[in-house]
């Protein structure tokens, strides 16, 4: 089935899940430029957003609704969570934040199911969005296709809040230099606060707007920070534009081997992240000396 | 905690072993679950050394786990191969083999990066445990049907098949595997281990080819993850495909992080309370799927509460419990003690090769060093010769650091050559470069801050008696010849030996500044660079520190770099002067004294006596 | 640092090895407490001593978290449910094993139950823990067949009866079939062999047919025996055949490797959370509904998580589908009891938990013995016994029921008359006609002692 119509399909799926997981990453990545905490939880944060865009929808019907008290519900869970909790942890050693948050991870896919039970659970496409598309060349499901838009949007509005905005100036500022943002005198908690914040809703917001491709269910987030960690690897850590060439990549891989031999797209997926790390230790846009 | 009594840790150890049976069920411990906790902590002890130890925290010890059980079952039961015990070895062989190359690719990187790599290969082992090799290992099924161990004594038939004689194997085989490991973390192969753990950079500086030693560490890691990996198939008969799984790490890093890294029986501890508790929230409380809900939430308070886990809390107990009985009278630690400069025996450097010893020992050609657009260093030339001492001043902003680090092979100039002893040693490793006798003590203190005082000069002169790297896992290091004089003759130079077992987190600025030159003058280097010794010191501190600088000179070139002008003029023979990135001027102290164009270069054009 | 500290003299060889002899020598010391046996009946397992108290205690291994929770959650209210029925000698309970009577052989029945994650090596965990504090006398538990197959061979090994939760692999009762191991339910050789004669009487011969397979051995058992059959019988053409990994999230490139591959029916052989994700993903790639989908292993709650858009119109193989209460008296009163206790009707894997231990407990009292070589030899017998869709018996030879299986059709939204009312039963297929011989899959039982 290697034909011509097929290979483009299969770069399109790609490009789809490339584009999800980039918007996922770069959430981990920035993160973990400005604070120095890589957040395992952060799965989970993507899982949470499904849920509560799930929730929301079920109360007012409303795709839009949904994306944004998804979005905003994670983006206050992250606040909360860099407050109470990851913020003791910034003078500690780098295995006690893993640790940390290796274990909310468990909490937050447990609540989950506590509260919600086991099954899975749909968000329906807005109605326009339903149904497919015949692009001429192929079809494909339109949701699918606004999908690509809709998180394109999102990383142009991450790449304007971090290129185009003071706090993005600091953001930035803190990923080269960690000690530059303390000599700024600035109240870097503060920074820090909305910085985990923000990387959490980008892994909230491709929660919700992915439930409608992949439902709901509380182990959704394990699968997809493994993926994660790869394309954070393949990038280069704390690097923004490295999350999004490793998302796409990644998704490409996946996609691309699956035309041949699915069962194996997982593993070509780590033949190349190994191959980065002995090429380009530091990822293909990473800097050396952060880790 | 210190505990001088040989084997105390081993007795202690056999002794609970053999009461376990005893008590353990009264508390409500199976005997099944006892088992269980033992191939856990047998588990944990190889990951314990990796990441209590070395300080790399890996979430991929399933790997391991899964292919030593892997391969020894199937040698047990596909095979057709009858030894048990020949199998669990083989399987550990083959997880330590796997180890190694695994080691080899994930090692390249540390920290986060190192976990995630961990992580994504743990996956690919499950994968390729699930499809490809499902003939050999069962896929998703696993290998059932693993013998339990006979063993044929010839007077007698030693069977392990009820749960008890089963304990018995286990217990035994724990025993062995804490043994071993404490013979590890006592070597000197473990003292390099921790002190990677606290700063690998300066352990490298140091001498130690730290890469091989954290290899090492991983492919222990692994062999004891193979080894209790064979244990399980034969504990329960069935070698189960999940042992594969990320959730198998999940658990042993959660468990020993419980128990307390770095203590070699916190995963033991750990693995009994997890294993109690799941039992206790679902058989007692009955929670249902709530279970692991509740299990989570103890695991995050504990760690943020628990720093260094049960283990490290019962030792923070029995400090408390212990009072201040204990602790030095108040007025011995409230400074060092008199310093006498006459009472300081000379150490003289190590003679390495048969280099002549006179004419230049450092000489550096054209050296320059760009970061990207910005020029550090441009075009040096500077020889030194056997014998001197030799300043450096400079602005900041100079390229004075930068120029040391070049010097110790630090950072790689980018371009020009460095000559060492008659030796190019431009783009040669920095713990090469210390074996041949060049080291620096830094200008911030690097040094192995949750260590004593003694094992941070140990490390130091381990480099020097031992070479880049030695695997003598089991040797006690006391046993390496001449190490413990070398430590005490350091001490006693630095004027530390009223400290050698304090913790460094607890020692004073001065008495840190004076063992960050300690450790630089334990590797007994030929060449020693100082980068700025009497940094934040107080004036005693510095008469004192000058002193001790004088009488590590003897035999001994020495390049220092310092803003103290007027002790370092009183302290070297001549002075190189370094002005963005080059050099100004060199002369003796008293002609730089009056340079027109340092007195420009320090005071922006305005001339006058320097300070 | 407690070991941070200085040893004066190397530990030698000999003081391991006397350290090592006297770890084993007080080990043998406790647990050799087994109670005094009969002669012929020499104490195994856990026999006699879990049953010489009042109560008998079950373990069940049961996912509450992980992939196969909401399967798993199902399933222990069936046990639960039937183990109420043995102790309060339920009607329902007494039509299928008549000489219990609130309890079993004069003592109550207990459940006890902990978390599988559907990992077989916490279920092995979780039993052996059962076994030796509560002398379990029969375990229970699986969604998943490599659950099944390895608490069967547990089972034979420590000689305590496990009687199989949902477990689909043709290897329960073939290769891995063991003496002590038992399973009421359909597997994949039998749902292929009953789906496969309904598919070719509705849409006839020589149809092309894509395949979506779990990349383990389950999935690719039983994607063998529907396609032997369909083409074998059908003269029907395997297209493709796309194969993921267990666990996958985003089947798009599979889907879309089907779309170009010329197929009319799309048989998804994939289970659990990985069924509910392709099917609707199909949904989403237009797969569905020009192709019509095939569900050879019905998965409980399908219908009720994917909806009834995806599932009108599909066919699938199931073990009991809760409108049989309409022909099957015995299958009205348990749907009445089982939504009278837990608010909805039940899935088959509570249907399947029920059955089996009320299967069991009629065996236990038939032969009025817990020692479990008696049992086994009840079971046999080979007796025809009723269940909930009419009469069954074990066949002997590798300890399968040999029942019927049910064909059901999605229902179209506007046809369902409540809110789960997702299938219509088509066919319910006897069970003798759809068993292949006894030793097909290599089953070899093995020891009563």
């Amino acid at each position: 089935m290697i034909n011509w119509a097929n290979f483009i399909s299969q770069c399109f799926n790609g490009l789809v899940l490339g584009a999800l997981l980039a918007l996922i990453s770069s959430g981990l990545t920035i993160i973990y430029g400005t604070l120095g905490v890589l957040n395992l939880a952060h799965g989970a944060m993507f899982m949470l957003g499904g849920y509560a865009g799930w929730l929301a929808y079920s109360y007012t019907g409303s795709y839009l609704a949904a994306v944004v008290a998804g979005s905003l519900f994670v983006m206050v869970v992250g606040v909360v969570m860099e407050r109470l909790i990851i913020r003791h942890f910034y003078t500690r050693p780098q295995e006690d934040q893993l640790l940390v948050t290796f274990g909310l991870v468990i909490v937050f896919v447990e609540a989950v199911r506590f509260f919600f039970g086991s099954m899975s659970q749909t968000l329906p496409p807005p109605a326009p969005l339903v149904g497919i598309t015949n692009l001429g060349f192929m079809i494909y499901p339109t949701y699918r296709l606004a999908l690509l838009g809709i998180v394109a949007v999102a990383l142009l509005v991450l790449y304007f809040v971090l290129y185009r905005t003071r706090i993005g100036m600091i953001v930035r500022a803190g990923i080269e230099d960690s000690g530059m943002v303390d000599s700024l005198g600035i109240d870097v908690y503060r920074i820090f606060m909305l910085v985990f914040g923000i990387g959490a809703m980008a892994a909230g917001f491709a929660g919700v707007v992915n439930a409608p491709v992949v439902s709901i269910a509380p182990d959704v987030g394990e699968a997809i920070l493994v993926q994660t960690f790869v394309v954070v690897v393949i990038g280069g850590v704390g690097s923004f534009p490295g999350a999004i060439i490793g998302g796409l990549i990644a998704g490409e891989i996946i996609s691309i081997t699956s035309m041949f031999n699915p069962g194996y797209s997982y593993i070509m997926l780590f033949v190349a992240m190994t191959l980065v790390l002995v090429i380009r230790p530091h990822g293909l846009l990473g800097q050396a000396g952060r880790e | 905690m210190r505990i001088t009594r040989p084997y105390l840790i081993e007795l202690i150890t056999a002794l609970a072993l053999i009461l376990a049976p005893f008590v353990l069920p009264h508390l409500g411990f199976s005997p099944s679950t006892i088992n269980r906790i033992l191939i856990w902590g047998l588990f944990g002890l190889g990951f314990d050394i990796l990441f209590g130890y070395t300080g790399l925290l890996s979430f991929g010890q399933s790997a391991f786990y899964g292919t030593g059980g892997m391969f020894a079952a199937y040698l047990l039961t596909e095979a057709g191969f009858d030894h048990v015990m020949v199998a669990i070895i083989l399987g550990a062989v083959v997880a330590g083999v796997v180890g190694y190359f695994i080691g080899l690719i994930a090692l390249r990187r540390t920290g986060i990066y190192f976990a995630m790599i961990t992580v994504a290969i743990a996956e690919v082992f499950f994968f390729v445990e699930f499809n490809p090799l499902s003939a050999f290992t069962g896929g998703e099924n696993g290998l059932p049907g693993v013998p339990t161990p006979t063993f044929n004594l010839g007077f007698t038939v030693l069977k392990f098949n009820t749960d008890w004689s089963m304990y018995g194997f286990l217990a035994f085989w724990y025993f062995v595997g804490i043994v071993i490991a404490l013979r590890i973390v006592r070597s000197p192969v473990g003292a390099i281990l921790s002190a990677i753990r606290d700063n690998p950079r300066r352990a490298e500086a140091l001498g130690h080819n730290i890469h091989g030693y954290k290899l090492t560490a991983f492919v222990v890691a692994a062999i004891y993850a193979g080894f209790a990996g064979g244990l399980l198939g034969v504990m329960q008969g069935f070698m189960p495909p999940d042992a594969f799984m990320f959730d198998t790490s999940g658990q042993l890093v959660m468990q020993t992080a419980i128990g307390g890294a770095g203590t070699l029986f916190g995963p033991l501890l750990g693995a009994t309370v997890w294993l109690y508790l799941s039992d206790f929230f679902q058989n007692t409380l009955h929670l249902g799927a709530t279970w692991k809900l509740v299990l989570g939430i103890v695991f995050v308070l504990l760690v943020c509460f628990l720093r260094r886990g049960i283990v490290g809390a019962m030792v923070d107990l029995y400090a408390l419990a212990a009072g201040g009985g204990n602790e030095e009278p108040a007025g011995a630690s409230a400074g060092s003690p008199p310093f006498d400069p006459a009472a300081i025996e000379p150490m003289p450097p190590r003679r390495r090769g048969d280099a002549p010893a006179s004419g230049p020992i450092l000489r550096a050609q054209g050296l320059s060093k760009r970061y990207g657009g910005i020029v550090a260093n441009s075009d040096i030339d500077f020889t030194v010769d056997h014998g001197e001492i030799r300043g450096i001043i400079g602005p900041n902003g100079a390229g004075k650091s930068t120029f040391f680090k070049m010097l110790t092979c630090e950072v790689a100039p980018t371009s020009g050559q460095i000559t060492f002893e008659g030796r190019d040693i431009t783009g040669m490793d920095v713990s090469a470069v210390c074996q041949l006798g060049l080291t620096k003590s830094y200008q911030i203190n690097q040094l192995f801050d949750r260590l004593t005082v003694r094992r941070n000069l140990t490390i130091a002169a381990l480099g020097e008696t031992r070479g880049r790297f030695r695997l003598d896992l089991f040797k006690n290091l006391h046993g390496v010849p001449g190490l413990d004089e070398q430590v005490e003759r350091t001490a006693a130079l630095v004027n530390l030996t009223a400290r050698l077992d304090r913790p460094v987190s607890e020692l004073p600025y001065g008495e840190k500044r004076r063992l960050e030159i300690g450790l630089a003058l334990a590797t007994s280097p030929s060449l020693l660079l100082l980068d700025e010794p009497l940094a934040g010191m107080s004036p005693r501190e510095r008469v004192e520190t000058v002193a001790l600088l004088k009488s590590i000179a003897r035999g001994r070139t020495m390049i220092i770099i310092d803003h103290d002008m007027d002790s370092l003029f009183e302290l070297v023979g001549k002075v190189t002067v370094l002005q963005e990135g080059r050099v100004l001027v060199e002369g003796m102290p008293a002609e730089i004294r009056t340079n027109a164009k340092v007195q420009e270069a320090y005071l922006g054009g305005v001339h006058g006596e320097m300070a | 640092m407690p070991l941070d500290d200085k040893d004066t003299a190397n530990i030698s060889r000999r003081t391991v090895l006397h350290a090592g002899a006297a770890v084993l020598g007080g080990a043998f010391l406790p647990g050799f407490s087994v109670a005094a046996f009969a002669d012929d009946k020499p104490a195994i397992g856990t026999w006699p001593a879990g049953s010489a108290g009042d109560t008998v205690y079950i373990g069940a291994a049961v996912p509450l978290t992980g992939a196969y929770a909401l399967q798993g959650a199902d399933e222990l209210k069936g046990w639960q449910l039937a183990v109420e029925h043995i102790n309060n000698g339920h009607d329902l309970m007494k039509a299928m094993a008549p000489k219990v009577d609130k309890g079993l052989l004069g003592k109550k029945v207990e459940l006890l139950s902990a978390d599988s994650a559907a990992k077989p090596n916490q279920a092995v965990e979780v039993e052996q823990n059962y076994i030796n504090q509560n002398k379990i006398i029969l375990m229970t538990g699986s969604t998943s067949s490599a659950v099944a197959v390895a608490l069967n061979k547990f089972a034979q090994r420590e000689k305590v009866l496990y009687v199989a939760g949902i477990s689909g692999s043709n290897d329960t009762t073939g290769k891995d079939c063991v003496r002590y191991g038992f399973r009421q339910n359909l597997f994949g050789q039998t749902s292929a062999a009953a789906i496969g004669p309904v598919l070719l009487k509705q849409f006839g011969k020589n149809k092309k047919a894509a395949f979506m397979t779990p990349d383990y051995t389950y999935g690719h058992t039983v994607t063998k025996s529907v396609n032997d059959y369909l083409t074998s019988e059908g003269g029907w053409e395997m297209v493709t055949n796309q194969i993921s990994p267990l666990g996958t999230q985003d089947f798009s490139q599979y889907l879309t490797n089907i779309a170009n591959s010329g197929a009319e029916f799309l048989i998804n052989v994939n289970w659990g959370r990985d069924a509910v994700l392709s099917s609707q993903q199909a949904k989403q790639f237009g797969l569905l509904p020009n192709m019509k989908l095939v569900i050879p292993y019905q998965i409980p709650f399908l219908a009720k998580e994917v909806g009834p858009e995806i599932t009108e119109g599909v066919f699938a193989a199931t073990d009991f589908w809760w409108t049989q209460e309409d022909q099957y008296p015995l299958a009205k009163q348990f749907v009445e009891a089982f939504q009278a206790k837990f608010g909805y009707r039940p899935e088959w894997g509570a249907e399947n938990s029920y059955v089996s231990f009320a299967h069991w407990a009629r065996m236990v009292s038939e032969a009025g013995s817990f020692y479990p070589p008696d049992i086994i030899k009840q079971y046999e017998k080979g007796e025809t016994i009723p269940s909930l869709l009419g009469d069954v018996h074990y066949r002997p030879e590798d300890h399968q029921c040999i029942r019927p299986v049910v064909i059901v059709r999605g229902k179209a939204k506007k046809d369902m008359k409540n809110d789960e009312d997702f299938w219509e039963v088509l066919e319910v297929v006897p069970g003798e006609g759809l068993m292949q011989k006894p030793d097909a899959f290599g089953c070899q039982l093995g020891d009563y002692l």
